[in-house]
């Protein structure tokens, strides 16, 4: 059985009784541990297929099957609960509630996750000290920059053992050293805990250090 | 610890933006005030009504014809009135059938002058043989009955004359009195008068000075025997006897009830148009929060949130609000009782408060209230949050 098997994948959506392709009949296979890059223009699909595999947004056709469950056909709350338990997101623009410190936003997933572990609070220390910004636990989003917001987003997305992080041009408005070393984070979550990673990217040469590298056009997956 | 919690989160949300949080709090806080006074003071007026007629302890209180409102005024309101009977009328109610007991009162006001030393104040005359009204009382607080020449004062007026120390003297009339202690409070309007056996008026009669006659009573109370029903029974003495009118136990303060009816509907109007606008400002503020934070809710449901944590999340808020408010109204508002009693005139002649029973009931109506309306304002932008799509909301500039 396949780690993530998404079949015939469609999303149209209707603004003024006109119709648009948003995901066009994909179909793909993302083994367990998997390093996946999708590149691709604006407004090519690339947001609404991770948005689907996320389980925040429901698909015309198709499905995702991950080890085997199709996620498409989850009732909310059980969408929710696969959310927290095995998907991780990170967005692209700083996505921190800026009335938590950086330790407490790292936190929030913890407390929609059932029978959240009491040992959550070091997790959240020891993920912001992997991230290195150990010493920024207590400071507010406002008092950070791009790039350290970002590695507390890595940390959320990372708090509870995701099996996949979704990372939706995650360094889209950072400068190259720390675009660099933000990917850096994604190999090494990738190489040392076996995530799973699908990162969306438009930047090419990012996207050629993933093990896999796919381009989305019109909704459909090319240069496969 | 950094540990966080729906509740530490609310909390953080609500402080985010203080003025506003503020705003609202003082909005229901303002409405809980309102309705506490309201309450209170309509619950201090019916059930100081309630226990003035029971302590006073007789079935049937019969007065001169016309004078019924004075009877009242005298008993409840603790107003000085002087209305008279000749005592003959005694005799006539005792054949009455049903009439089991009778006592009377004769009422006399003094008045500043020569003829007497102590402020303007109400004199109650009663018969220490069949009394069954001032009797126990005098029990519980002199533990004898008063004897020719001595006057016991109730506890109000024990105040208005300044009568700090027993064993006071006091000239009424040209009648010198020794007052040998103060009742304890009744709650009736018979707190605020100095009372003595009837044997005194004689020489207060005799002396001249005032406008009592021989012969005269004010009020006769009387008990019914078992099984008899008062209203029956009142009917049948106002058509034996038609220089007196009759007044039931349950239709004393009639009058002060049914004026408590339309204070009651213009504070009921009062607290229902004050909800209505809280109720608004809650949905307004509340809307606002779900279109400022939409992103935010977009983000915490594609952590993981489902729809019933953000229902949580944000009903904590509008509990703190309204929990916060709430008991801050009802603070207002009980001090408010408390400071504007006497400005009314309704309240101010009224012995008896509330009971801490009637307080903490009061309160808890006024924290239920306040809060159920913070929530009813809030659940519509709520359920409009939680339906938002993650994902749009969370594309949304």
């Amino acid at each position: 059985m396949s780690f993530l098997h998404i079949e015939n994948l469609t999303k149209t959506y209707k603004v003024d009784h006109e119709t648009f392709m948003g995901v066009d009949n994909i179909s793909l296979v993302i083994s367990r541990g998997e390093f996946l890059s999708i590149v691709g223009h604006s407004g090519s699909g690339k947001t609404t297929l991770i948005s689907i595999i996320g389980g925040i947004l429901k698909p015309t056709s198709g499905r995702v099957l991950l080890e085997g469950i199709d996620i498409c056909g989850l009732d909310d709350n059980r969408l929710s609960e696969y959310r927290s338990s095995r998907i991780g997101f990170m967005f692209q623009f700083a996505s921190l509630l800026p009335i938590l410190t950086a330790k407490e936003n790292v936190l929030l997933p913890g407390i929609f996750k059932p029978g959240q572990p009491t040992e959550n609070d070091k997790i959240a220390g020891e993920l912001l000290e992997m991230v290195g910004i150990g010493d920024k636990q207590d400071s507010y989003p406002s008092q950070l920059s791009g790039g350290q917001q970002r590695r507390v987003a890595i940390a959320r997305a990372l708090l509870n053992s995701p099996d996949i992080i979704l990372a939706d041009e995650p360094t889209g408005d950072l400068d190259e050293d720390t675009e660099a070393e933000i990917l850096q984070l994604f190999e090494k979550i990738n190489r040392e805990q076996g995530v799973t990673i699908i990162l969306i990217t438009h930047n090419l040469e990012l996207a050629g250090k993933a093990q896999t590298t796919l381009r989305m056009s019109k909704g459909c997956l090319v240069d496969v | 610890m950094a540990q966080i919690s729906f509740f530490s989160v609310a909390l953080k949300n609500l402080k985010r933006k203080t003025f506003r949080t503020g705003v609202l709090v003082f909005a229901i806080a303002l409405l809980v005030s309102l309705l506490i006074f309201a309450i209170s003071f309509t619950v201090s007026v019916a059930s100081s009504l309630k226990k003035s007629s029971e302590r006073l302890g007789a079935d049937l209180v019969v007065v001169p014809v016309g004078a019924r409102g004075f009877a009242e005024e005298f008993l409840l309101e603790s107003k000085n009135t002087s209305f008279y009977m000749p005592i003959n009328i005694i005799d006539k109610v005792k054949k009455i059938e049903g009439i089991e007991d009778l006592t009377y009162h004769t009422y006399l006001s003094s008045i500043s002058g020569l003829c007497c030393d102590i402020m303007p104040t109400r004199i109650v005359a009663y018969n220490p043989d069949t009394d069954f009204i001032i009797n126990p009382w005098l029990q519980e607080s002199l533990g004898r009955p008063l004897q020719p020449g001595e006057a016991i004062a109730g506890s109000g007026t024990s105040e208005n004359l300044g009568l700090g120390l027993l064993d006071v003297e006091a000239t009424i009339f040209d009648n010198r009195f020794k007052i040998v202690g103060v009742l304890e409070q009744t709650g009736t309007g018979l707190d605020h008068a100095l009372f003595m056996t009837e044997e005194n008026l004689k020489n207060i009669i005799e002396s001249g000075k005032s406008p009592l006659k021989k012969g005269d009573i004010s009020i006769i109370f009387t008990k019914l025997k078992k099984g008899y029903d008062p209203d029956f029974v009142g009917r049948v003495l106002e058509g034996e006897i038609p220089e007196v009118d009759v007044v039931a136990r349950s239709d004393m303060g009639e009058k002060f009830i049914s004026t408590l009816a339309d204070i009651n509907k213009i504070f009921l109007l009062t607290t229902i148009l004050a909800s209505v606008l809280t109720t608004f400002l809650v949905w307004a503020i509340f809307s606002a929060i779900a279109n400022e934070r939409s992103k935010e809710i977009g983000i915490m449901r594609a952590l993981g949130a489902k729809e019933s944590h953000i229902v949580r999340l944000y009903l904590l808020e509008v509990l703190v609000l309204g929990i916060l408010g709430s008991l801050l109204g009802v603070l207002a508002g009980t001090y408010l009782s408390a400071m504007l009693a006497g400005t009314f005139s309704l309240l101010k002649n009224i012995s008896a408060g509330l009971t801490g029973g009637q307080q903490t009931a009061i309160a808890f109506i006024g924290l239920v209230i306040g809060t159920s309306i913070c929530v009813a304002g809030a659940m519509m932008p709520i359920n409009r949050i939680k339906k938002m799509e993650p994902l749009l909301v969370i594309k949304e500039d």
